[in-house]
């Protein structure tokens, strides 16, 4: 209760944006399942960022002839047993006999980066076009969001896939297919909030003050479209990297020899019963990445609402 | 509270998931232990058996032999006559022909006459030693004259086909199965199960576990790493495959850099076939050191295949310009294939192998299968790719003459050097006498190298121990009738759907395999080797210098809609396949592929 007598006085004493971040972080700390999120997504910034560090081998080092270890072997852990003798591999070896623990950190590393860089592309398109598109308003509104309409009349994953296969098969083709697709979501949300703002009295301030079109869309408007965007951008990111792991899956994300989960589980698919680890740990890693990233973009959904606090 | 809720959930359900897989694995061990257990015990068992049980065999056959020799003369007469007896009521029987203007058209057959009610006349324009296993393959399938032309060659010919065979056409349920129902009225012996039925699944672990379940009998293509597993069940019987086949790597030359011989030679001396071999196919495997597998006559006269030496391959590369390597690309296809249990796998191997032994950097680019072998045989792909070749008859020239003659642009400009010694070799019945040139065009291929030859792969189905009589013949497709499941339904499964049921237009295996059930050809290949036996022919006779084959039909035997089999229907299925101008020449897609390839071309084809 002491947050929402604070805010109103805080913010009639101060500009309100850095308060409103710190209220924000207060609150999500608050939230265990935000938190448990974000404890996952560390260790894995951790992994990634450390990956050369943590992997025993090089993701694309083929080990036939190099050590006496079969294709698609368990995994051999000495602490739990495994004989000395034998050349240590957390979690097994391939089909094509590289080292499984280390394709996975470097994965980390790749899945962690397609997940931004989609995200990135896809809302930054996304907040020009429709922040375009409410700020102007009239034709120029019309065609944009007609365009955006055409985009999210194909069904999500189809559209991807039929982009892919016209592009050929890549990551970064993946890549752009799926921001290219989740892009129409961005520039409708950005587009109501900007029409809402639009009208606000602050904004008829500014505008009676002299201030530019461009002045009053990116110092005034945006800064204040700006929470639901973080929210719909970090579950951007989990859908990213489940929905790039999948045209990988597929074949046609991520290429051999590149260490990316959705590609690990595809190419082993027919081992599930034989290798199970092959498709399992790549799954798991997949699913836990986006798990964490869906609680944070939750936790910070309920933490970013000011209508959620009273529930609270 | 909601988000608290909600994250216990999900801790449950993690924990539960977990719990469940851990529960799984470990069962599946203690199952995988126990049969590992049995095996030996089962194997022992078997070969105490074995021994006696073909002494039985042995002193039985002659005996059955014997009473088969003395009772077929007497039954063939009695169907001779009783045939003759029914003309000479009729008597409406007209011969039929089909025939080419004269032979400047370039294909081997000049014309195709019913002689009489009962005999087929193949009047060629050149000899072709293969006549016979050429004459025993599926496409050359007979259907009555009637019901071809009733569908214009096309139609309800492609969903339901009429045949001689053993069983004929229920249903097909599009995406599902095939259902197939035992004709009373076959000539041979009856089908043990009284329905069959083909259903499909793309996945090897799927199938292994329907056999498994035991809800099919009988799977197509065991997956490399499920090979232990089905042998170490008492359950199922593993059941390998024989049939000859090449995987090779594949170059267009008229792409740079493959346009250099010295290229292709380098990148030919810089792969470790063995290395392959050994860590991506089943046992029985072995690397190939010419294209035609050695169980083909004539198939490895010749030199063997260039010995690994990267050293060696370095330095022919570098001397042909390329000290550092260059970038290209592999392309292949996801499909599982005898010749080629792995592609991925391989891809990937090649890929490290070229980067490592050569310095050449590789992309791998999976394509869709169709567009796949589209690009690849119509000579497009600019890069290297991996295909392969499993034998359609016992003869070499179904793997030389097809790959390497003058006007295939698989591989960019055909090589003189190559496909003349073909053409030579392809007019001589003998094998010894043809073996010099094979001799000669398998030393241009290794000179040239259009491909490298990489192995001759294994592969192996299995069925339930319970099905007697399981097999899979070297070439051709299991007969469903000769396996007997013990009960009214036989289930088999192989790997995707057929295309269509009018097998003279259609190449894949998938789609042969339902069409042998139903149709018969003239001859038939053995149960357990590419010579030829009777089917619908009782015996085929070559002239003096094998350019006309007379083919005497077998009396009496009804196609599934009642109607009688005679000359004309043998007329009218071929014309239907190798004479473009025939009004029934439509098909699926209408390439008639096989008889275009297997008889060097259409008659009366019109000229562009």
């Amino acid at each position: 209760m002491a947050n929402v007598v604070e805010l109103p006085a805080e913010r009639t004493l101060q500009e309100e944006s850095p308060s409103l971040w710190r209220i924000t972080f207060r609150r999500l700390m608050r939230q265990r399942s935000a938190l448990f999120g974000l404890s996952i997504l560390s260790v894995l910034v951790i992994i990634a960022a450390f990956a050369p560090m943590i992997a025993p081998y090089d993701p694309t080092e083929v080990l036939i002839g190099k050590e006496d270890v079969k294709k698609r072997s368990a995994p051999c852990i000495h602490m739990l047993g495994c004989p000395e003798e034998q050349p240590q591999h957390l979690m097994g070896t391939d089909g094509n006999v590289r080292d499984v623990f280390s394709r996975i950190v470097f994965g980390a590393r790749i899945s962690l980066q397609i997940g931004m860089i989609v995200v990135f592309i896809a809302a930054t398109s996304g907040i020009v076009l429709g922040s375009i598109a409410g700020y102007a308003g009239g034709w120029i509104d019309n065609l944009i969001m007609r365009l955006m309409d055409i985009v999210l009349a194909f069904p999500f994953f189809l559209l991807a896939i039929a982009l892919v296969f016209v592009l050929g098969p890549s990551l970064n083709n993946a890549m752009l297919a799926i921001a290219v697709i989740s892009m129409p979501t961005y520039a409708r949300v950005v587009r109501s909030t900007v029409l809402s703002i639009r009208e606000m009295d602050y904004v008829e301030a500014s505008r009676a003050l002299g201030a530019t079109d461009r002045d009053i869309l990116f110092k005034r408007i945006l800064p204040n479209a700006m929470p639901p965007l973080i929210v719909l951008a970090t579950l951007g990111i989990a859908t990213a990297i489940l929905d790039t792991a999948a045209l990988s899956f597929l074949g046609l994300g991520a290429q051999e020899p590149m260490a990316e989960w959705g590609t690990m589980l595809g190419r082993e698919r027919n081992q599930i019963f034989s290798a199970p680890h092959l498709v399992l740990i790549p799954g798991i890693m997949i699913s836990i990445t986006v798990l964490a990233f869906n609680l944070l973009g939750d936790g910070l959904r309920d933490a970013l609402d000011p209508r959620l606090v009273h529930n609270k | 509270m909601k988000s608290k809720s909600k994250f216990l959930l999900l801790a449950a359900i993690l924990i539960l998931s977990v719990a469940l897989v851990a529960c799984s694995a470990e069962t599946a061990q203690q199952v995988q232990e126990a049969a590992q257990e049995a095996a030996p015990t089962i194997q022992a068992a078997v070969e105490q058996v074995a021994p006696t049980v073909q002494a039985a065999v042995e002193e039985v056959a002659p005996t059955l032999e014997a009473a088969v020799e003395a009772v077929a003369p007497t039954a063939e007469a009695v169907a001779t006559e009783a045939a003759a007896a029914v003309d000479a009521a009729t008597g409406d029987f007209v011969p039929t022909s089909v025939a080419a203007e004269n032979c400047d058209y370039g294909g081997k057959i000049l014309s195709i006459e019913a002689v009489d009610e009962l005999t087929v006349q193949f009047n060629l324009c050149k000899p072709d030693p293969a006549f016979l296993a050429k004459v025993a393959f599926t496409p050359f399938g007979i259907q009555p004259s009637e019901w071809i032309d009733a569908n214009g060659g096309t139609g309800e010919l492609l969903e339901r086909p009429i045949g001689t065979g053993p069983y004929m056409i229920d249903s097909w349920v599009r995406g599902d199965s095939i259902i197939f129902k035992r004709f009373d009225g076959y000539w041979g012996e009856p089908a043990a199960a009284e329905t069959a039925v083909l259903r499909w699944s793309a996945e090897g672990a799927a199938r292994l576990l329907e056999l498994q379940a035991g809800t099919v009998d009988m799977i197509t293509n065991v997956s490399p790493d499920d090979i232990p597993a089905v042998e170490a069940d008492p359950n199922l019987q593993l059941l390998t495959n024989v049939n000859p086949n090449i995987f090779y790597v594949g170059f267009n030359n008229t792409f740079a850099p493959f346009d250099n011989p010295d290229v292709r030679r380098a990148i030919a001396m810089g792969i470790d076939k063995q290395r392959i071999v050994d860590n991506f196919y089943p046992p029985g495997s072995e690397a190939a050191e010419y294209f035609t597998p050695c169980s083909i006559p004539s198939g490895c006269e010749g030199d063997p295949w260039y010995t690994f030496d990267p050293t060696a391959a370095k330095e022919l590369l570098a001397s042909a310009g390329f000290p550092d390597g260059f970038e290209t690309t592999i392309y292949y296809r996801n499909v599982f294939r005898g010749y080629l249990p792995e592609p991925s796998l391989v891809a990937v191997e090649l890929q490290t192998q070229l980067q490592e032994n050569l310095g050449i950097t590789a992309n791998v680019e999976e394509m869709e299968t169709g567009a796949f072998i589209d690009e690849a045989t119509s000579g497009r792909l600019n890069g290297i790719h991996l295909l392969g070749w499993g034998a359609d008859y016992p003869h070499v020239t179904n793997f030389l003459d097809f790959h390497f003659n003058a006007n295939n642009p698989q591989f960019g400009a055909a090589h003189p050097e190559i496909y003349t010694p073909l053409e030579q070799a392809g007019q001589i019945a003998s094998a010894t006498e043809a073996a010099p040139l094979y001799a000669e065009a398998n030393n241009a291929i290794r000179d040239l190298v259009p491909m490298i030859p990489i192995a001759h792969g294994a592969s192996a189905d299995a069925a339930l121990a319970s099905v007697a009589g399981a097999y899979v013949p070297p070439f051709g497709a299991t007969q469903f009738y000769r396996l007997d499941p013990g009960k009214d339904t036989l289930i088999f499964m192989q790997n995707a759907e057929p295309i269509s049921l009018f097998c003279a237009d259609e190449t894949d295996g998938e789609s042969l395999r339902p069409c042998q059930q139903v149709v018969e050809t003239l001859l038939d290949y053995k149960q357990d080797s590419g010579d030829t036996e009777p089917e619908l022919a009782t015996e085929c006779v070559g002239n003096e210098d094998a350019t006309v084959w007379t083919c005497t039909l077998r009396a009496g035997v009804l196609f599934h809609d009642g109607s009688k089999f005679d000359a004309n229907d043998v007329i009218a299925s071929w014309a239907a396949g190798i004479d473009a101008s025939n009004p029934n020449h439509v098909g699926n897609t209408g390439s008639f592929d096989y008889f275009s390839y297997l008889w060097d071309g259409f008659m009366n084809a019109p000229s562009n």
